[in-house]
């Protein structure tokens, strides 16, 4: 177990540094600067001065080591577009409305979506079956800009019940926790279903019950408890995808997340706060994966108690 | 992780009405027991029906539609509402939207096919050589498809279309560099099920050479999970360009793209609806479709790949 932690660390070091050189040259690759004069045209002399301050002077390779340097001291730099603070604090202001959002549209539609494939899978072929199937379906398959777009068009042009977007009050959260929460709704209620029904159908299923366990003791206890282990690994990968916020659905609802600045930092060749960005929901998603790999075995006792690795 | 399907032979008895007078079963095509397993699911039959029409409209657009995408023949009738002569309006430059949408189909249809067969091309060869050899170049490609699943692939995307530039054919890239990822994986757990079957290992020992093998044997007997991951590709592709285009990195004006009619349509959905409504449904209706076929389609070829 340690030796498959330490490996897996390792691996997630290996990542961070594969993703971070390929990004770097990436953005560096796309034409055009942080500086190109659109809007104020600057003199060649204060261009210079400026590209020198921010190091873009120099070579490629020693401006990524300057900046991987700093990433090793947590110094992100400085967001262009924003001069005034850091690119951490800038990504602690981004982040609120994506956490609010996100981690609330996990937060309902997972519950929601555990007892949904929970009905369904007791209740089979009924019509809360079909009704679960048809929502993971849809949920799964419909693309989050399409559900945002018809629930602006419905909820905010026809009925006129809430505002289409902004972020300031809580009644403009509605539609885009709504939103977010459609994906986890929909994962966990077909997750659920498939576990359940997994479960149910083993032997030692067949066994409480010849021993006349109450059905109600059967489904929460045992049953319940021995399909929590996929439910369990899912959560953590999910959340960090929804919870760092939606591209889609922070354009579509007008929201100042991290999605948002994602997009004005490509448009304006943001350098920092692109590569800071995209490294850091790596790096959590490679630390998901891993602490998702890490509770499945710790949970699964056929793991735990062999003492044997995962892989 | 995809398992030997070796239930798939037996279950071939099985299907009922097929015996003959002395009740043995009729040798088919294997192809044909899957047809009538895809039959038997109606959803899949109809998403695929709804499929084959809007395939059809973006073949023959040119017939169904009164002008041709980019002419701005309504200029005095701009933004006006549905109506018996305009199906789904106008649109703010004076043409038809009911046009535009159809011709849309041809945009997100055309790249979700081109994209999946970019996508086949790429992770066919790579997951029968993680199969076939394993150890290290198996562990060199799971190694990349590791760095695949943990950078954001919206990001990602969208970073590379600012790099190329948006068209088509950067989107066709862009889509196939994210969706050969399924189909290898797909291709690599069904060679690695048939690797050590008695008949790869009889070409073995009758000096077979691995390309060889590969070719005439474990690719062969690939055909389901290749023509799987063809079909689940296409509707990601489509999402994918209708993502970009409405962020504006995707397909430019004036060729129509569902995306792109999105992105205008939320700017002034509160005075024209329909501008919003139309190209929502048709992203909609088609990724549905398109899903629920290749679902479909996966169940019948191969019922183990279920998930």
């Amino acid at each position: 177990m340690v030796g498959y932690v330490i490996r897996r660390l390792l691996s997630v070091c290996v990542t961070f540094f594969v993703v971070s050189i390929l990004l770097f040259v990436m953005m560096h690759a796309i034409p055009g600067g942080p500086f190109d004069a659109t809007e104020m045209p600057l003199s060649e002399a204060a261009k210079a001065t400026i590209m020198a301050r921010y190091g873009l002077d120099q070579p490629l390779y020693v401006q990524y080591l300057k900046y991987m340097w700093g990433v090793l001291h947590f110094d992100f730099g400085i967001p262009y577009q924003s001069p005034g603070e850091t690119v951490l604090e800038l990504l602690g202001r981004a982040w609120v409305p994506s956490l609010v959002l996100g981690g609330a549209g996990v937060l309902i539609g997972a519950p929601l979506g555990i007892a949904l494939g929970l009905m369904a899978a007791l209740k089979r072929n009924s019509w809360v079956d079909y009704l679960a199937s048809a929502i993971a379906t849809l949920g799964l398959t419909i693309p989050v800009f399409v559900t945002s777009m018809l629930l602006i068009l419905v909820f905010a042009v026809w009925l006129n019940w809430l505002p289409a977007s902004g972020w300031g009050e809580p009644r403009k959260w509605i539609l885009p926790i709504i939103a977010y929460a459609a994906i986890p709704l929909a994962t966990y209620a077909r997750y659920t279903r498939s576990a359940m029904l997994d479960t149910l159908n083993k032997p030692f299923v067949t066994v409480l019950r010849a021993k006349g366990l109450p059905e109600r003791k059967i489904i929460f206890q045992h049953v319940l408890r021995n399909s929590a282990i996929p439910m369990v690994t899912v959560f953590l990968p999910m959340f960090i995808g929804t919870a760092t916020g939606s591209i889609f659905v922070e354009a579509m609802f007008r929201v100042p997340g991290l999605g948002a600045y994602f997009v004005s930092s490509i448009v304006t060749r943001d350098y920092p706060l692109e590569m800071a960005l995209i490294l850091m929901i790596t790096v959590m998603f490679c630390l998901a994966y891993f602490l998702a790999d890490i509770a499945y075995a710790l949970l699964n006792p056929r793991i735990r108690l062999g003492g044997k690795g995962t892989k | 992780m995809i398992n030997s399907n070796s239930t798939r032979t037996p279950t071939a008895k099985f299907v009922s009405g097929l015996e003959t007078a002395d009740n043995l079963p009729v040798a088919q095509n294997p192809l044909y027991y899957a047809w009538r397993r895809f039959l038997g699911n109606r959803g899949a039959v109809f998403s695929g029906s709804i499929l084959l029409v809007i395939v059809l409209m973006a073949i023959f657009a040119p017939l169904i539609t009164p002008t041709s995408y980019e002419e701005q023949k309504f200029l005095t009738e701009n933004l006006s509402f549905p109506s018996a002569e305009h199906w789904f309006g106008v649109d703010d430059l004076g043409r038809d939207f009911y046009t535009r949408i159809v011709y849309g189909a041809r945009i997100s249809l055309s790249i979700g096919f081109v994209a999946a067969a970019f996508s086949v091309l790429v992770g066919l060869p790579l997951g029968a050589l993680a199969g076939y050899y394993g150890g290290a170049v198996d562990w060199f490609i799971m190694r990349v498809i590791e760095i695949f699943s943990v950078v954001p692939p919206l990001m990602a995307a969208l970073l590379f279309a600012a790099l190329a530039g948006g068209g088509f054919v950067s989107i066709v890239i862009i889509a196939a560099l994210f969706g050969w990822v399924q189909v290898c994986l797909l291709v690599r757990g069904q060679v690695m099920a048939f690797r050590n079957k008695e008949f790869i290992r009889a070409a073995q020992a009758l000096g077979a050479t691995p390309r060889y093998v590969i070719y005439r044997h474990l690719i062969p007997n690939s055909i389901s999970p290749v023509i799987v991951g063809f079909v689940q590709a296409i509707p990601l592709a489509m999402m994918l360009e209708a993502g970009l285009s409405f962020l504006g990195v995707g397909i430019a004006p004036p060729l129509p793209s569902w995306g792109q009619m999105i992105n205008l349509g939320i700017g002034i959905m509160f005075f024209y609806w329909h501008l919003a409504l139309f190209p929502t449904l048709a992203l909609a209706i088609t990724v549905l479709s398109t899903t629920l076929f290749g679902d479909g389609l996966r169940d019948a070829l191969d019922p183990t790949l279920k998930g």
